[in-house]
């Protein structure tokens, strides 16, 4: 770990079991991400390909149910340097037999706790998330403004009201909201979605976190609001340089916004690098699946040059009967007679073929 | 009388304006006339408990037996033995008020924990106590406060206590509805996420703020339960005990002489009966209405 790195995930596997089909839904199948101090990671991937689920893990948000993490998340800032999955796998109990895992037994209370104890510190002080639906993430019968205050009193060395207040008007209007007075006394429901994502930012960053993770802030919001929240996050991005780890299926937004880019397929990291070498149309040296996907952007220049939309071909991955190749072998348009025999059968690693750029493809290792 | 809206509309609710100026004029007259109720019965037991009745309800006067209502010194004419009405009526309340308060607590406390601990938590406890006050929904109430009142004494704490318990998955399964709604809207998830303590968002963010408004209206008709059922035991014979008087029991001791033409005995304490359940009810009806929004139901 080098001295900057704020956040590592080490081979993070987050199942889910299934009952009906004896068997392990491999969400999240080991990943491996850094995050640098003041640098933004850009997680992309279509619907189901893990990325909320991987954000979710690091926030110790998945308690409930039959979920199982194993891995290793450090977390380092000024203040604190943890584990955050430190002993986690001891709650879990399987019972396996013949290779199906008949029964998945987790002590759901001391699971709680344990990630209770671990996160105490962590969430919203260090680590502040942002959600996708801005208006379901405030509290519909509080006031915009008690929410904030109510983060910083937690958070932060500001304990009284008043002086909560005054900081929470300050991030009201860094966040560019619209007369931030009177929207400190507005209920959730008279704000528009736009400005909830604002003052749901303002709250995230009001405690300044060290890593701030957005999982999908634009979604459902329209696309005038959705690039001038872009534009507010770039912004941010520059001025304070917040330490970022953000997710979206939108390629334009990671584009704009990120440093470096992950790009998340059936659970796995395929194709790992600087935004300019995976988003740029014209580098070619890349996982099949990043072409793949930056050919299926609906802009003016794709359907000019091909007449049509193209889509990627076939579904996407079962992750509960991952197949033993290549996960993205039987969707894949890239694969030579030369390596076909190793993309069915054997699962490419992430290795790096250029300095800081990482892809899990047969094509480029010899 | 029990229509609740489990998906409260989102706007029409939420209003900055004070909730007088929210709801209709007849669901006002329904929370005035609660109010107006409610007034009376704590009134009248504050003047039964510091003894500021006009007469002692249970100075029996043979020369006076079943005085007509207007008679000098008795406005509601007296019993068959000759007690005064009114002041049987103002400390009949007695029998209901605290005990009736008791119900209302054990109710909304363990309703309350047992709904949270069953939304909060989900999975298996959700299903245990799913299982549990289906258990104690499906035994007939009346008959569970006999056996109680058989297996102890003819006590009005025990029968509420009976009561109250049986008023308990009534409200664990709005708390649990109301939960589960909640959870629906990611706040709570974002509340976590926002490194708030778990006690902080049961207690201030789900119950507090999303729930008072329920708790508030199921304490208004809990009430009502507790009168009304004490009014069927004292007529089985099995509530509160002679001398001491409770409209149920003087409903019941009175009923010999209804059909001698001597009707105000029954009908005086049957009357505060019916308006003071409707008051309840409509106290709880319209607070509904305004509080938690007409809905769609």
């Amino acid at each position: 770990m080098t001295t900057a790195t704020v956040l590592k995930i080490e081979d993070l596997r987050t199942y889910f079991y299934s009952r009906s089909k004896q068997a392990f839904i491999r969400s999240v199948d080991g990943v491996s991400l850094e995050i640098e101090k003041g640098e933004a990671l850009g997680v992309v991937g279509e619907s189901g390909s893990g990325k909320s689920i991987t954000a979710l893990s690091v926030m110790g948000l998945i308690s409930a149910g039959p979920g199982v993490i194993s891995g290793k998340i450090g977390f380092r800032s000024d203040r604190i340097r943890k584990n955050l999955l430190q002993d986690l796998e001891d709650f879990v109990k399987l019972t396996t037999r013949d290779g199906k895992i008949m029964e998945v037994s987790k002590d759901v209370v001391g699971w709680g706790q344990n990630t209770e104890r671990a996160m105490k510190k962590v969430r919203g002080k260090e680590i502040a998330m942002i959600f996708q639906n801005p208006k379901s993430s405030l509290n519909p019968f509080t006031l915009v403004g008690k929410q904030i205050t109510e983060a910083i009193r937690l958070h932060t060395s500001i304990k009284t009201e008043p002086e909560a207040k005054d900081r929470a008007l300050t991030w009201l209007d860094r966040v560019k909201i619209d007369s931030p007075r009177l929207r400190f006394d507005n209920y959730p429901y008279g704000l528009s979605g736009g400005m909830c994502q604002r003052a749901m930012i303002a709250m995230a960053l009001a405690c300044e976190p060290s890593l701030l993770i957005a999982d999908e802030p634009t979604t459902g919001l329209d696309a005038t609001i959705q690039s001038k929240i872009v534009d507010l996050l770039a912004e941010l991005k520059s001025e304070l340089g917040v330490t970022t780890m953000l997710i979206s299926h939108d390629i334009s937004i990671i584009s704009r916004l990120s440093d470096r880019v992950a790009v998340m397929y059936g659970g796995t990291v395929c194709d790992y690098g600087p935004t300019k070498e995976i988003l740029s149309t014209g580098f070619e040296s890349k996982h099949p699946y990043t072409s793949a996907l930056l050919a299926s952007i609906p802009s003016a220049q794709n359907i000019k040059e091909k007449g049509y939309l193209q889509a990627i071909e076939g579904e996407v991955l079962d992750t509960i009967n991952v197949p033993a190749g290549c996960r993205f072998y039987s969707r894949c348009n890239r694969v030579t007679e030369k390596i076909r025999e190793r993309c069915a059968r054997h699962e490419p690693d992430l290795r790096e073929i250029r300095s800081g750029h990482k892809v899990r493809c047969w094509l480029y290792f010899d | 009388m029990k229509h609740y809206s489990q998906m409260p509309g989102e706007i029409s609710e939420l209003s900055d304006q004070p909730f007088w100026k929210k709801g209709d004029a007849v669901d006002l007259a329904y929370v005035g006339y609660g109010l107006l109720i409610v007034t009376l019965v704590v009134v009248s037991y504050l003047l039964g408990s510091f003894n500021l009745l006009p007469r002692d309800p249970q100075e029996i006067n043979l020369g006076l037996m079943m005085a007509r209502p207007g008679t000098a010194g008795h406005p509601l004419g007296t019993d068959f033995m000759g007690r005064d009405m009114l002041s049987r009526l103002i400390v009949g309340i007695q029998a209901y008020f605290l005990p009736g308060l008791l119900a209302i607590f054990i109710a909304l406390f363990f309703g309350t924990v047992l709904g949270v601990v069953a939304g909060y938590r989900g999975g298996t406890f959700d299903t245990g106590i799913t299982y549990f006050t289906n258990l104690v929904d499906s035994f007939p109430r009346l008959v569970l406060i006999l056996l109680v009142i058989a297996a102890f004494k003819p006590d009005i704490y025990c029968i509420m206590l009976v009561v109250g318990f049986t008023n308990v998955p009534v409200v664990t399964s709005l708390i649990k509805g109301k939960i589960q709604f909640l959870k629906q809207k990611n706040f709570i998830e974002a509340d976590v996420a926002l490194g708030l303590p778990t006690s902080t968002i049961i207690l201030k963010h789900i119950l507090w703020h999303n729930c008072r408004s329920l708790l508030i209206i199921e304490a208004t008709l809990g009430m009502a339960e507790a009168i009304l059922m004490e009014t069927s035991l004292s007529y089985l014979g099995f509530g509160v005990q002679e001398p001491t008087p409770s409209w149920g029991n003087m409903v019941q001791s009175g009923a010999n002489y209804f059909m001698q033409g001597k009707f105000w005995p029954s009908t005086a304490p049957a009357l505060a009966i019916l308006f003071t359940i409707l008051g309840f009810h409509l106290l709880g009806d319209g607070l509904n209405n305004i509080l938690e929004g007409k809905g769609n139901t």
